[in-house]
């Protein structure tokens, strides 16, 4: 069973890193990928940085959940998706955005499955 | 008293002044002449008729009978190094076009004229003439360049669709090798959508016609461009034009290559009896089982057909000039970009070939050959066929590589009953046309910054008939594509050609009387061997000739930089994500142990 585990928890690990790095070597690319145009100058740079730091962070941390077996490695980047979930909600509601219910929905349940992986893959007491 | 000389004096004084006259409505004309350059993709040596084809090409024969045909005209063996050096007078080498940016090794790409793409260090035709007063227009394949800087909308041209890559489907907005992820169209600069009716020639024709009339009754003259689609692969033409040539080609490459020969001859294009070679890439016609024999048959009638589609549109731009009256103060230059093309080989409904086109999203039924959907090739044998009688096709020094049409007619060119076998080449065509607009060539600069020199020479002296020929016995022209290589001087020409179809060793021609190529004469004439050896060497270094890497291969090249150009990004990010899980996956698998 923890070997399940491990297998789901790392493929979104790897997704993630693979979308941070896109930003970083495609930026053209990946920005439709999350309905974005491409900006210029400093919003460029935000998107580019802000944007990759937070998925290459999440996959990252997740790898080191799955080397250390530490409860907190799992539960940070479950609290990161969790947070952007509940900010697309509040977007849509608040500021007339999208209801992007596909990216919500993947967003809970990656959370949901690091939060199971943080009680079942953890060696802390 | 009347002057003992007076009679002959006044009769020559009227002579003088009615020549002079004649001259100056011939070449000086109060109104510059309109220009019209057309351009067929991969069309051989004897592919239309006014050059010994049995292809009904009437346009093309009317124009060269109206005008004057060249025998002993070369150009570069493949697509882009032609249309740099044919648009700028400037050696491939100089002009950032050496070689098609497809093939391009990567040892060679790092250098500044080896990019593949016409260098801002050289000045179009279409720029000078805008710049003296033309409206510029084009509408055809470029491969020149694809980033905004380097598109025909901003290389002197006005008016502009263009296809930008080595070649596309002339039905519909479809690329035609995995490399392209789409066959890119751009109007004026920006990306276009092709029409749901589109077939490439009438397409281009009707475009060229349009932007002519846009600007028509404004009192200034016309540089119209037309770089044809056909007759490059995908070889697709309409079923109409197919019927004709149906049952044509059924005794085989080998007769279709005597015949053309025979009738070159006849037409002076080549001298009579000019010795020919099988090529060893000619497959052994009757070594097919007849339905083979039918299908390839019909690959040939559909290329036929392509070739009169083409000079059947060409055709409606000559009757709209005529209808317009334009047609009397324009000059139509006609040519290809090289030679005929040997891709697809003699085996096409190989079960490889297949999935290799479905997996593109094409067929090549017997049934559907050339039409929508369809993929068509001749092959090498039919390329053969194509170049006859000369040896070699696309991409070889050869001279079925090589020499092509060019037909420069127009009703102020003097016509010639007989060919013109004078030694010319495509740098030539720029100073020509400039010549013939009355306008300067660039000296050194041109929008203030400096650009390279035209090398090429006009051919107006030829044209008026002031000289036999505008290179000396002496004057050398030189040229390298990829590794195949070869040096004019006079009558004769040293050539090398590359594996897997050439032998990588050079040779010596007299092309003038041996235009096929037969006869090597490097053993008989050694002291001019090597002093022609001496001149390319001369050639290398004084344009940067680059020396091609090892093993290189044009084919596998291409692939390489086809799959990089189009999957780069996905290549570095697998690499990148691979070298960012190495460290986690070690560490995991210590902590286990």
């Amino acid at each position: 069973m923890k070997t399940v585990f491990r297998i789901l928890v790392s493929l979104p690990a790897i997704l993630f890193v693979v979308m941070g790095l896109r930003w970083v070597v495609d930026p053209a690319g990946a920005a439709p990928g999350l309905g974005m145009t491409l900006m210029q100058g400093v919003g460029l740079s935000s998107q580019i940085a802000d944007i990759g730091a937070f998925f290459i962070g999440m996959g990252t941390m997740i790898l080191i959940g799955l080397i250390t077996q530490t409860r907190a490695w799992f539960q940070a980047p479950a609290l990161l998706l969790a947070l952007a979930a509940v900010l697309r909600v509040l977007a849509w509601l608040v500021h007339d955005a999208a209801l992007a219910l596909s990216m919500i929905v993947v967003e809970v349940v990656i959370a949901t499955l690091l939060l199971l992986a943080s009680s079942r893959l953890s060696q802390e007491k | 008293m009347a002057h003992p000389q007076g009679t002959p004096f006044v009769r020559y004084a009227i002579l003088l002044l009615a020549a002079a006259a004649s001259l100056h409505s011939i070449w000086a004309q109060a109104a510059p002449p309109n220009i019209v350059l057309v351009i067929a993709d991969d069309l051989g040596f004897s592919d239309i008729a006014p050059y010994g084809s049995e292809v009904q090409t009437p346009t093309l024969s009317a124009l060269a009978d109206n005008g004057i045909r060249f025998t002993n005209y070369h150009t570069a063996a493949s697509c882009a190094p032609t249309r740099g050096m044919l648009l700028t007078g400037v050696d491939s080498h100089r002009n950032g076009v050496p070689n098609i940016p497809e093939t391009i090794p990567p040892e060679q790409a790092a250098h500044a004229n080896y990019r593949g793409e016409l260098g801002h260090n050289v000045v179009t035709v279409a720029s000078l003439l805008h710049a003296a007063g033309y409206h510029t227009y084009m509408a055809g394949k470029w491969h020149l360049g694809k980033t905004p800087d380097l598109l025909p909308f901003r290389r002197g041209f006005e008016r502009t669709v263009t296809m930008a890559d080595s070649g596309a489907d002339n039905w519909e907005q479809k690329p035609y090798l995995a490399i392209y992820e789409k066959a890119n169209w751009f109007a004026d600069g920006e990306e276009f959508e092709l029409p749901k009716d589109f077939y490439s020639s009438r397409f281009l024709i009707d475009k060229t016609i349009e932007f002519i009339a846009s600007n028509a009754g404004d009192g200034q003259p016309f540089f119209a461009y037309v770089p044809f689609q056909a007759v490059h692969i995908p070889v697709q033409a309409p079923q109409e034009f197919i019927d004709k040539y149906m049952g044509v080609y059924d005794g085989g490459w080998d007769e279709l290559r005597q015949e053309r020969r025979a009738r070159a001859e006849s037409l002076g294009i080549v001298p009579r009896n000019t010795p020919m070679v099988n090529m060893s890439t000619t497959s052994d016609w009757n070594s097919f089982s007849e339905e083979e024999q039918r299908y390839h048959a019909k690959r040939m009638a559909v290329y036929a057909a392509m070739i009169d589609a083409m000079d059947h549109h060409l055709g409606r731009l000559v009757d709209y000039l005529k209808e317009t009256g334009q047609y009397d103060n324009t000059v139509f230059i006609f040519t290809s970009d090289n030679g005929s093309e040997a891709s697809g080989g003699d085996d096409p409904r190989s079960l490889a070939m297949r999935v290799a086109l479905w997996q593109q999203g094409y067929v090549n039924d017997y049934e559907t050959l050339g039409l929508k959907g369809s993929l068509n090739t001749i092959g090498p044998s039919f390329a053969s066929a194509a170049a006859s009688p000369l040896d070699f096709y696309k991409f070889y020094a050869g001279e079925g590589g090589m020499r092509v049409p060019l037909i420069i007619a127009g009703e102020s060119i003097p016509a010639r009953a007989q060919p013109i076998n004078a030694l010319t080449y495509v740098t030539d065509i720029t100073p020509t046309i400039l010549d013939i607009a009355g306008v300067s060539p660039p000296s050194g600069r041109f929008g203030g910054r400096p650009v390279e020199s035209i090398v090429g020479r006009s051919l107006l002296p030829l044209i008026r008939g002031e000289v036999e020929r505008i290179y000396s016995a002496t004057d050398t022209i030189g040229y390298e594509l990829g590794g195949n290589a070869a040096l004019f001087q006079g009558d004769y020409k040293i050539v090398l050609n590359i594996l897997p179809v050439g032998d990588n060793e050079w040779h010596l021609y007299n092309i003038v009387t041996d235009p096929g190529e037969t006869d090597d004469l490097k053993d008989q004439m050694p002291g001019r061997f090597q002093a022609m050896l001496t001149h390319y060497e001369q050639y290398v270094i004084d344009n940067n000739v680059l020396p091609m890497p090892a093993n290189y291969n044009p084919t596998f090249q291409g692939i390489v930089n086809g799959v990089l150009d189009r999957f780069g990004v996905q290549v570095l990010l697998a690499l990148l994500t691979i070298v960012f899980l190495v460290p986690f996956y070690i560490l995991y698998r210590g902590r286990r142990r």
